[in-house]
């Protein structure tokens, strides 16, 4: 039994800054992602550069803010601003629903919520199911480091033990998982570049 | 029996570390003054058996706290101890002929103080 | 001795503390006789508190075993016993013995704290140059004896005061004896009301207790004082009820009294105590705002009435006393809900006036907590005098130092990362922009120059300027530097305008002086000042004129800051106003609306309020016209500005938290707080808004602004 009540549990996770990899990675090499939508697209942040992932609150908007910017939250008393990926990626705007979902994440000394649509799950890519930007043909956006394929439809994907993250964080994972999408393309995002803009 | 002092001196750490001395010994309550002012407040209040006073303080100094003492009845016999810095006997001879009872002079040790409050309290129970 | 292994670290620690206050008081006090000594107006209080404080010293370095500092002090000491009794007059040498003195107990209490940071000094050297000093030793016949004084008294004065109403009385200036009957519960109080009152008119030489201590407790005192001021006029600013104040007469009838021309000072340091504070306690336009407030009440004991505690310490009390704002709002909020449960009436009313005496509490709470944090930048501004004078005489420059703001409050870790910053740019002014004497003077400039510092609030910052009237910067300079060091190339340099290439001071390894001298080329660089401030959430702005002078602008947050604001709704948000921008709140008359130059303005009680509705301001599709709207009128300097909110929600103590560095550009928005329900609202920055406002509008922008 759990003790994860509806109220948001803010526990931070991971505390050094993450170091997102645009070098192809070497064979052996394994990373997981977390998955989450933004309208029918697919899209996925390394798991390492996500510090935690909470339900909506209470937004507060700021006028004249810069676009991306929806508004600030509050984490654990910290003004923290938040960033609506959908307009960051250039989409129409929609109304957060219960599925929207604020990833915490590091951008130098500054922490950021970034609000997507709902979070499906962690995907454990090998090399082989990843196609580098590099080899991609066509322009592609600065903070797009490639595209996953994941070989095999995946069902409830482990969620690791091995990463800086704690029980909590996994917990909040286990909450918020959505396995019932087959995600056939996924859009590996480089949180440090997306967070320039 | 229990001895209670008052100490007047306008240095926090010079009271504190008088404070820490006296209370190694057995029976004593000790109180603290930081100004003449102050001294005039306590005295009817405190019924004290000693009074340590230095004598270099703003406003009411020492000696005029010493010679109040000793022009008022109730005072009159309350041992005075003067722990001062002035190395002068002009000043030392003053205080002694306003009616203090003993002079330490700034720097002393610890025992020497605890030695000389022993003799002070020995005096004055000799005499009740 | 005091056995420092036996005694424990806590009276150590004590011996610190105080030694550190003391010290501090002295480098206070040497600032004010500074200036005295130049303004020829010493008042006799200054170099006692000095002696007083070197004495404590001394009696404490010698008790705690600190060898080095008590013979330092004592020769210190000595000196000042000279001054005081007048067998020394005060001059630059004196002068200048006292600071290199204060300077070295400060190393050496630096090297009580860390034995491992020994200070080198040279006792000798101070008391040869204390030998060289003449001492003048009066002769006089003593005129007490000739003044009808109880030998009694005379028997208790210390030497200082017997010395004083010798001065005084040969001076011409009447003393007085003022009899107060006291009684015990109130002495104290009114003994140091009586002392800030009567140093306005007079000098107080002693306090003599006297008389016997009757079954109502009562204390008979006599007060000494001196003063030019008549009797009336002393029994008006004294105002003590039941006092009988006598003159001090004369002895020997023959003798005429002191005809009036005698009672111009003979020695000019030696004026009346009364003109010497009245000078310094004038709203001082030039000259030190030192003198005025902090230099005030700097008798010793209101120094060593401090705690010393650990800001961290604070920083929890404060971050504890937010969470009691957060419970008082959740406290009400279940009031609210209560309030309609039939049954309940009693339990409700009881409730809801703890409730209130709780909040009132809290205010207390906030506001002391709040107030403890914050130091005025005076404490500050004085050791940087001392580096003024400290750096002047080292380069042989004539440095006027000018203070306004000293008064301004900040947040003591505010205060202290202010610290290295002005500091470096003080020293940087004194040794690169001030001209030498006879370079100011080919010049046309005056021989002194005036280094000036002001100091002011702004908003949720504090701003300090740094202006010196020296040579400038000379952009041509830093272009030739940041290409001989490399930093940056010359096609780079050519495309950047003037204040861009001021700018490039800023940069890693740059410096313009042409020959590093030994203090402000030492350590950090101007980058380094830049980082630390950006650091603290300021920022540092350079304006600098060719011949003219330069000026540094550094803005820094005062604190973390609990305030009271005034909560509005705007279109369905709310925001929370600094009641200390607020004039009034007044409801909206739409039909008082006008027009005058394309903005709507309202008349109030006469005068012409322009208004701005944040609704538009903000960018806020409009909701269909409310039927009650309200006026909020905030103030700014000389400026008005009403803004038009659609609902009052009432007044409220809110802790500012800043926006994260992402949002910090936005204009016009102070911060964040939370109202105790977890929802954010923003904290308008009324004065940006206010100045924004004016000067769209004055450049008819206005229109494009909302469209």
């Amino acid at each position: 039994m759990t003790h994860y009540s509806s109220r948001f549990s803010l526990v931070p996770v991971g505390t050094g800054s993450f170091s997102p990899s645009r070098t192809p990675a070497s064979a052996s090499e394994i990373k997981d992602f977390l998955a989450f939508a933004l309208g029918e697209e697919h899209y996925a942040l390394p798991l390492s550069s996500i510090r935690e992932i909470m339900k909506l609150p209470y937004i507060t908007e700021v006028p004249l803010a810069p676009a991306n910017v929806i508004g600030i939250i509050s984490v654990r008393g910290r003004v923290t601003t938040l960033i609506d990926m959908r307009r960051l990626l250039s989409m129409s705007e929609l109304q957060p629903t219960s599925k929207s979902r604020v990833l915490l994440v590091s951008k130098g000394d500054e922490v950021i919520g970034l609000l997507v649509d709902r979070v499906l799950q962690v995907y454990r890519l090998t090399d082989n199911e990843i196609e580098t930007a590099s080899t991609m043909g066509g322009e592609q956006a600065a903070y797009v480091t490639g595209i996953g394929r994941p070989a095999l439809a995946r069902k409830g994907e482990v969620i690791p033990e091995n990463g800086q993250q704690n029980a909590r964080f996994r917990e909040q994972l286990a909450q918020t998982v959505d396995d019932s999408i087959g995600v056939e393309i996924l859009i590996l995002l480089d949180p440090d570049t997306l967070l320039q803009m | 029996m229990l001895t209670r002092i008052l100490i007047v001196d306008d240095s926090s750490a010079m009271r504190a570390f008088l404070r820490a001395t006296l209370e190694e010994c057995d029976d004593l309550e000790v109180q603290e003054a930081e100004n003449g002012f102050q001294a005039l407040k306590l005295l009817p209040r405190g019924e004290f058996d000693l009074v340590i006073v230095d004598i270099n303080m703003p406003d009411i100094n020492g000696l005029e706290l010493i010679s109040f003492m000793r022009r008022i009845e109730k005072y009159r016999e309350t041992p005075l101890l003067i722990v001062s810095t002035e190395g002068s006997e002009q000043t030392r001879s003053r205080g002694m002929a306003l009616g203090a009872n003993a002079y330490l002079q700034k720097p002393f040790t610890a025992e020497a103080l605890q030695k000389i409050v022993a003799d002070m309290r020995g005096k004055q129970r000799g005499k009740d | 001795m005091v056995d420092r292994k036996d005694k424990g670290e806590g009276i150590r620690e004590e011996f610190i503390a105080e030694a550190q206050e003391l010290i501090e008081g002295l480098s206070r006090d040497l600032l004010v006789l500074d200036h005295a000594q130049q303004q020829n107006a010493v008042d006799p209080e200054t170099v006692n508190n000095l002696f007083r404080g070197v004495h404590t010293l001394k009696g404490l370095a010698g008790m705690f075993g600190f060898s080095k500092l008590g013979q330092l002090a004592h020769r210190i000491e000595d000196l000042l016993e000279d001054l005081r009794l007048g067998r020394v007059v005060l001059n630059q040498s004196v002068l200048d013995i006292l600071f290199e003195g204060v300077d070295t107990f400060q190393r050496l209490l630096a090297e009580a704290k860390n034995p491992e940071e020994i200070a080198e000094v040279d006792i000798e050297h101070f008391e040869r140059s204390i030998k060289a000093l003449a001492v003048n030793q009066k002769s006089s016949s003593d005129i007490i004896a000739e003044y009808e004084i109880d030998p009694g008294v005379i028997a208790v004065l210390t030497e200082y005061e017997t010395h004083r109403l010798r001065t005084n009385l040969s001076q011409g200036i009447t003393v007085y004896r003022l009899h107060l009957r006291l009684s015990l519960d109130v002495i104290d109080t009114v003994l140091k009301q009586l002392k800030e009152r009567g140093r306005k008119v007079a000098e107080i030489i002693t306090y003599l207790p006297s008389m016997s201590v009757g079954p109502d407790e009562m204390i008979d005192i006599d007060v000494l004082l001196a003063s030019n001021s008549p009797e009336s006029e002393l029994i008006k600013v004294l105002d003590q009820s039941e006092s009988v104040l006598s003159v001090i007469q004369r002895r020997t009838p023959h003798v005429p009294p002191p005809a009036p021309t005698v009672t111009i000072p003979e020695k000019r340091d030696a004026q009346p105590v009364g003109a010497a504070i009245e000078k310094s306690d004038e709203p001082s336009g030039d000259g030190f705002a030192i003198a005025d407030r902090a230099g005030d009440p700097l008798s010793l004991r209101s120094v060593m009435n401090t705690v010393r505690v650990d800001i961290r310490k604070l920083d929890h009390l404060m971050n504890a006393v937010g969470e009691l704002g957060i419970v008082r709002g959740a406290l009400g909020r279940a009031l609210e809900k209560m309030r309609d449960v039939p049954g309940l009436n009693t339990l409700t009313g009881e409730l809801r006036r703890i409730h209130r005496s709780f909040e009132r509490c809290l205010i207390d709470v906030q506001d002391d907590v709040f107030d403890v944090r914050m130091v005025p930048l005076g404490h500050f501004f004085n050791k940087l005098g001392r580096i003024v004078r400290q750096v002047a005489r080292e380069n042989v420059k004539e440095v006027r130092m000018v203070v306004s703001g000293s008064e301004t409050e900040v947040d003591k870790l505010i205060a202290e990362e202010l610290a290295d910053p002005l500091m470096h740019i003080v020293r940087n002014a004194i040794d690169h922009g001030i001209e030498s004497p006879s370079e100011r003077e080919s010049r046309g400039k005056p021989i002194a120059g005036t280094l000036a510092i002001n100091a002011y609030q702004k908003g949720n910052h504090v701003v300090v300027e740094v202006q010196d009237d020296g040579r400038g910067i000379d952009p041509k300079r830093i272009k030739q530097a940041a290409i001989d060091k490399e930093i940056l190339s010359k096609e780079q340099l050519d495309e950047m305008s003037t204040s861009e290439l001021l700018d490039v001071i800023f940069l890693p390894g740059l410096s313009t002086a042409e020959s590093v001298s030994d203090i402000s080329g030492r350590g950090i660089g101007m980058d380094v000042v830049k980082t630390n401030l950006a650091r603290l959430g300021g920022m540092i702005e350079l304006h600098s004129e060719v011949g003219v002078g330069t000026k540094f602008t550094i803005t820094l947050p005062i604190t973390l800051a609990i305030i009271s604001a005034l909560v509005v709704e705007v279109a369905g948000r709310t925001f929370a106003i600094p009641l200390s921008t607020i004039q009034e709140a007044i409801k909206l008359d739409p039909r008082a609306i006008r027009t005058m130059e394309g903005r709507e303005i309202l008349t109030l009680r006469g005068t012409t309020l322009p208004i701005c509705r944040l609704a538009d301001r903000f960018g806020f599709s409009r909701e269909t016209k409310r039927s009650r709207q309200f006026v909020v009128v905030v103030v700014h300097g000389a400026r008005r500005l009403g803004f038009v909110v659609d609902k009052l929600r009432g007044q409220q103590d809110i802790v500012i938290k800043s926006l994260a560095p992402s949002l910090q550009g936005t204009r016009g928005i102070a911060g964040a707080t939370d109202l105790g329900d977890q929802r954010l609202v923003l904290v308008l920055d009324a004065p940006t808004l206010l100045d924004e406002f004016a000067a769209t509008s004055r450049t008819n922008l206005l229109q494009e602004s909302l469209s």
